[in-house]
Order: C-alpha cells, then structure tokens, then sequence
C-alpha cells in the first residue's frame, strides 16, 4: 500500500530529448547503447540512489563526449526499486523486456540484490553491483552474469577485525539494522576477529533495532548497560544521522568503548552531520575520495565537484566506475548485446578512480578493499570530517580465496 | 532501576510525539469520515518547513514552531476547498484514493524543493544536551521538552472538545453533520477547520520531531505506519484512544527495545493483531462515528 512506484520516466524523457536534440560535435552518434539503473530514489535513502545517479551521469557525459562505445553513446535509464527486493526485480524484468538494456547497474540494499541476483540468470543481462555488499551475491549465489565492482561486507569486515584486533578491546558487541545487511556485519566480523585475536569474546548482547526505527535510545542504552569494549555499528543512511545524534545526547561517545562504523564514511550521512560526528571514531567506506592519491582519482573528484558541487560519495564511485566496467567490456567483446557484455565482464581488468581493478573470474568480485580512518578535524572546504590514520586495503590483503567463496559458478 | 527509568520515559517522548501527529488523523476522520493517507506527508512538510526556517531564514526555534505549522494550516484549508469537498458524501474509498494521490503529490514537492539530501535541525540551546533526574538518570533535555509538548497538547485538546462551544460544534458535527447543519451550524467551515486543524497538529509533530529525527524524504512514509498501528490499536476516530494507542506503541518501541531487541520488530504487530482479534473496533473504538 505504501509502495511509491514514482517511474522515473523523466529521466528516460530527458534522456531521449538529449539524443534527438543531437551531440554537438565529433560525439557519438547512432543507436544509444542502453544501461539500467536500479536504484533507492524514493524514501529516507533516496541520497543514496541520488549520487548514484550523479555518478552514472558524470561517467556518460564523459564518455559520450569523447565519441561513445564503439561510436554509440551511452544512455541512462533510472528505475526507483525502493530498497525493496520485489520492486527491483519487477524493475529490473521492466528494464530488460520494456526498455531492452544491455547492462544493468545499481542496487542499494543487500535485500534487494539477495532477490534480484538469482533472477539475472532468467533476465541473460549483465548486473554490476555498486553498492549492495552481501556476500552472497558473489558466494552462494553468483552466477556468469552477477558482478561487483565495489567492496562485498566480507572484504569490508575482514578489515575491520584488522583493525579492531589492534585496539585491544576484547568484548565487541553490535548495533545494526535487522535485515541480511545488519546480520552480515557481525557474522563476518566475528568471524575475522576470532582470527586475529582469538581472545576476543563476541557477546551474545546485540541490538538489532529495525530499519528506520527513527528512535534507537533504547538499543543505545541497552548497549552501554552491557559495557562492551567495542562495538561495530552498520547502522547506515537517516538511521545513521539518528543514531549518531541520539548516542551523542546520551554520552555514548564518551564511555571509552571502541567504535567501528561499517560504512561510516558515507558523505551522505557526514555531510548532513557535520561536526556533530565526533572524532576518533573508526570509519569504514567502500571508497573515500582523498583516500587515493592518482591522477585518474583527482580527476574524478575534481569534474564531480565541479558539476555537483559536493564531494563523491562511495555510491557515487561505484555507479561511476560500473559505467566505465560496461565500457570496456563492450570494446574488450567488441559486441554491445547483453551476452557479450556478460562474457567479456569476467575476467576484465579496467582503470577506475580506485587503481587499476579486476573482477576476478569465477565469482565475479572485484578485487578491491575497503578505506577505514579516524574521524578528525572538519574539512572546511567540504564542510565534513575528515579521515585521519587513513588506511585503504588492497583487494589481495581482505578479499578470500575463490574456493573460500562459496561460489560454485561455471 | 535507572535502566527502567530511562526506558519509560523514552516510550512516553516517543509515545507522546506520535500522540500529537496521530490524534490529528483520528479528529480528521471522525469529524470529516475520511482517512487522511496525506497526513504524514503533512507532518514531513511541517519538519521540512521548519528546517528552512530555523536553518536557512535564521528564524529561531520557537518562531519556527509558530509558523511552520501555520503554513501548513494554510495548505490543508486550499486541499479541503480545492479537493476534498468534492468528495465528502462519497465513499469512504474515494478518500482514501485521493488523500494517497495528494500524499504522492506532497512527497515528490519535497523531494524537488529540498532535494534527496538528508538534513538536521538543532534544538534550542537551552534544550541542548542533558540533564540529571533525581535517582541519578542523566536524559536529554530535548525528550523531556517532547514529553511536555505532548501532555500540554493531550490538556489543550480535552480543554477544547469538553470546554469550548467550538469543541462542542465539532463533537456535534462528528456525530450528525446533517442534524447540525439543521441546527443552524455552518457545517462546511467546521470541516475545513478541522481538516486545517488536523494538518496543523501534523506539521507541529514535524517541527517537534525535527530536532531529534533526521529529516529526510522518507520520514512521512515511516510516520503514517505508525500512526495508523496507533489508531488501529486505540480506536479510529477516538480521541482517548490515540492517547492509549500511542502510549501503548511507545511502550513497544521503548521497552521492547531496550528489553526484548529481538522481538522489538514484532511486537507492534502483534498488538495490532491481539487488538483486531479481541477488540476489533480498536481499545476505545466504536466503530465508526466517535
């Protein structure tokens, strides 16, 4: 009943104006070579699907700029999956029978590509994923035309138990949102943590407060009761920007504890916070833009700014990057149809604003680690904190061996 | 004991927060028989308009609380003239079509006025940080700010329908509108009153909860779930009975948070099934008419 289906035929409408208006130059011309984009665009996460869009955009113009795909120019068509997993195959069936793209990129939540990745075999177009981060998608589930492109919550939390191993806390517990994403935090966290300190004690006191519960006094206060040394927090989005708020009002900051936020460095949820955030807190990020220091990284973070006028936020990397992914693999395959796509995806290394990048062959996961730092001073340019102590992990250091995986494709 | 505490008074601010956005729903429906699916959109329009005046017009808190509400006052008298009159001798399915229609209208306003971003207003500053309570329970100040708001509200509200010949107008007109208009009451301005008055009761939740809730697009969609699991739970239409379904859901979120994490999830919906099974009208429902 509250399912806000708002189709993006705008976007679509815009889109196809821009391309009868006609590319002024030497750009590309010809059929558009058609991507679907399969994003939150309604509701409390619509920020998200926001850059992600962004992202996507800045990466078409680029490329359509300089002559397209094999002389194609890329086009865009957004559908909203309202961080809903049968929404997003609805969408995703529209997108590919309707509207006949090639690719798809996108999804949010791990929800959503828990239901989609098993129907990509049926829909025979590539899926890159650029934000959703359960591991099964590239595990239990994966399949030869599901990729990822950004960092999957086992690459994510193996660098967290890294790094929390050498804080010394012993009792870690959790806060997280009570769904796939929330409970996969604090498996693989737990997992990697045994690892590296087998002393470690995992409590058996978790909060598992649900998505958007807009009021997480309670669990805040449940947890301190407990005394944990640690806690590892995937609370993400508005639910973010609350809890941090309502923990700073209750003194939870300044109990002493450890605390790891799994996708902390979003600057969605930074920027709205602002100094607010405290500092010393650990932050993790699927990708941080000062933390690359590459000409290919400055000069993304450099046109976003200039066409957006805020910094790129990890979901804006992503989706930026899967364009680039669809690209080269068109002109790896020579061929823009949706199987050829799908072929030439495995295996391909390409350039993106993180380093040279490879989606392994087998399971289809980029190879890539996430950025964890402490929070400190504000970044007055960008009027959010900054990340000190950055460290960005390479895909060799936190990414499991493929038989580790799960992944039983081809 | 402080755990205790801390966790009833966190279920009254939450409880009593939806008190004020809920019973406006239940005055709207049971003077005007319609169910007002827009009215959490009104409440994210009242907590958006606040944000731009406290953060973008400087205006101060108290000033925002003012007038927000008021603006959004002012939008619901153009929907009821412009829109529903339309459609008050109908179907109650009409409403509920068209109310939905403006909810989808409101949400997409927001989403191009203030965009997707999300956004934070502060409290007050001397309702800033927190406060010791006897027994040595350190609270937010900006809760307990909630929890008075919402009692004045439930005193103002009791004052007005048991006191006041407005009040009385409206109960009258809840109860038989063609025998009131009979009676020589001008039906037609008591409802857009009270559709405006519904409207304004959302919008102050909004500039209520803007300082303790992010606002961002989504927040009207979580707010009406809520207020119609109280509604559900204390009875459509009656007035006590968004009091004691409020009161009720923040127990659930409050307590069963803090006590019962695993279960917290459910437990709203399993009151709202023990209600509908036992007491199908709601605690304090009658069935229609209040």
């Amino acid at each position: 009943m509250f399912e806000l289906t708002l189709k993006r035929a705008l976007l679509a409408l815009t889109a196809a104006g821009a391309l009868a208006a006609g590319p002024a130059s030497a750009a590309a011309s010809g059929d558009p070579i058609k991507i679907g984009g399969l994003y939150i665009l309604s509701g409390s996460a619509a920020t998200y699907g926001k850059f992600a869009e962004q992202g996507i955009q800045l990466a078409m113009d680029e490329i359509n700029a300089q002559g397209g795909v094999l002389g194609r120019p890329l086009a865009l068509l957004m559908e909203d999956d309202q961080g809903k997993a049968a929404v997003g195959i609805q969408a995703a069936r529209k997108l590919v029978y309707q509207d006949k793209v090639q690719a798809l990129v996108g999804v949010d939540s791990s929800g959503v590509a828990l239901g989609l990745v098993p129907t990509m075999k049926e829909l025979r177009t590539p899926l890159i994923l650029t934000h959703a981060a359960t591991p099964h998608a590239t595990g239990k589930l994966c399949n030869d035309y599901t990729f990822r492109i950004s960092v999957n919550e086992e690459q994510n939390m193996r660098a967290a138990a890294e790094l929390a191993a050498k804080t010394g806390a012993k009792r870690w517990t959790t806060i997280g949102p009570d769904y796939a994403f929330g409970h996969e935090v604090w498996e693989y966290f737990g997992k990697y943590l045994k690892k590296f300190n087998p002393d470690a004690e995992l409590m058996k006191e978790t909060a598992f407060p649900r998505f958007g519960a807009e009021d997480f006094t309670p669990f805040i206060n449940g947890v301190m009761q407990n005394k944990p040394d640690g806690v590892i927090i995937s609370v993400w989005g508005g639910d973010l920007v609350n809890f941090v708020r309502q923990a700073n009002n209750l003194g939870f900051f300044n109990q002493g504890f450890q605390l790891m936020f799994a996708v902390g460095a979003a600057t969605e949820v930074l920027t709205a916070l602002g100094p607010q955030m405290p500092e010393g807190v650990w932050l993790g990020t699927r990708y941080w833009y000062a933390g690359y220091d590459s000409p290919r990284n400055e000069q993304f973070v450099d046109a976003f700014k200039k066409k957006y006028g805020v910094p790129p936020s990890y979901n804006a990397e992503g989706a930026y990057a899967s364009i680039y992914a669809v690209k080269a693999a068109i002109e790896k395959g020579g061929k823009a149809d949706a199987e050829s796509i799908a072929k030439a995806l495995q295996g391909l290394t390409l350039e993106t604003p993180t380093g040279q990048l490879t989606l392994r062959k087998g399971d289809n996961q980029a190879l890539i680690g996430p950025t964890w730092g402490r929070t400190g001073p504000m970044n007055d340019a960008d009027k959010i904190r900054s990340l000190v102590d950055a460290k960005t992990f390479t895909g060799a250091e936190v990414t499991p061996a493929l038989e580790d995986t799960g992944c039983k494709a081809s | 004991m402080t755990g205790i505490a801390a966790a009833l008074l966190n279920s009254l601010d939450i409880g009593l927060l939806l008190f004020i956005i809920a019973v406006g729903l239940n005055i709207v429906f049971g003077v005007l028989n319609i169910i007002n699916f827009a009215h959490g959109a009104l409440y994210m329009l009242g907590a958006y308009l606040g944000y731009s005046c406290m953060n973008q017009l400087g205006m101060p808190f108290w000033l925002a609380l003012a007038v927000a509400p008021l603006a959004v006052a002012a939008l619901a008298v153009l929907v009821d003239r412009g829109m529903l009159r339309f459609i008050y001798q109908r179907e109650i399915s009409d409403s509920l079509l068209l109310t939905f229609a403006l909810l989808l209208v409101l949400n997409e306003a927001v989403r191009m006025i203030w965009g997707t971003g999300i956004h934070v207003v502060e409290p007050p500053a001397p309702l800033q940080g927190t406060i010791v309570l006897p027994g040595g329970l350190n609270y937010p100040r900006y809760s307990l700010f909630v929890i008075a708001a919402g009692l004045l509200a439930l005193a103002a509200l009791w004052l007005l329908f048991n006191r006041t010949r407005l009040g009385k107008i409206m109960r009258a007109a809840s109860l038989d509108r063609d025998m009131a208009q009979l009676l020589c009451i001008n039906t037609r301005r008591v409802v857009t009153c009270v559709f405006a008055f519904g409207a304004w009761l959302a919008a102050m939740g909004g500039v209520v909860a803007a300082p303790m809730r992010a606002i961002d697009p989504g927040m009207g969609d979580k707010i009406i779930i809520e207020s119609f699991i109280v509604v559900v739970i204390g009875g459509l239409g009656s007035f006590p009975g968004a009091l004691l379904g409020a009161v009720a859901l923040g127990l659930m979120h409050g307590l069963g948070g803090r006590f019962l994490p695993d279960v917290n999830l459910v437990l709203p919906f399993i009151g709202m099934a023990l209600v509908l099974l036992l007491k199908p009208h709601g605690l304090m429902g009658t069935g229609g008419k209040a």
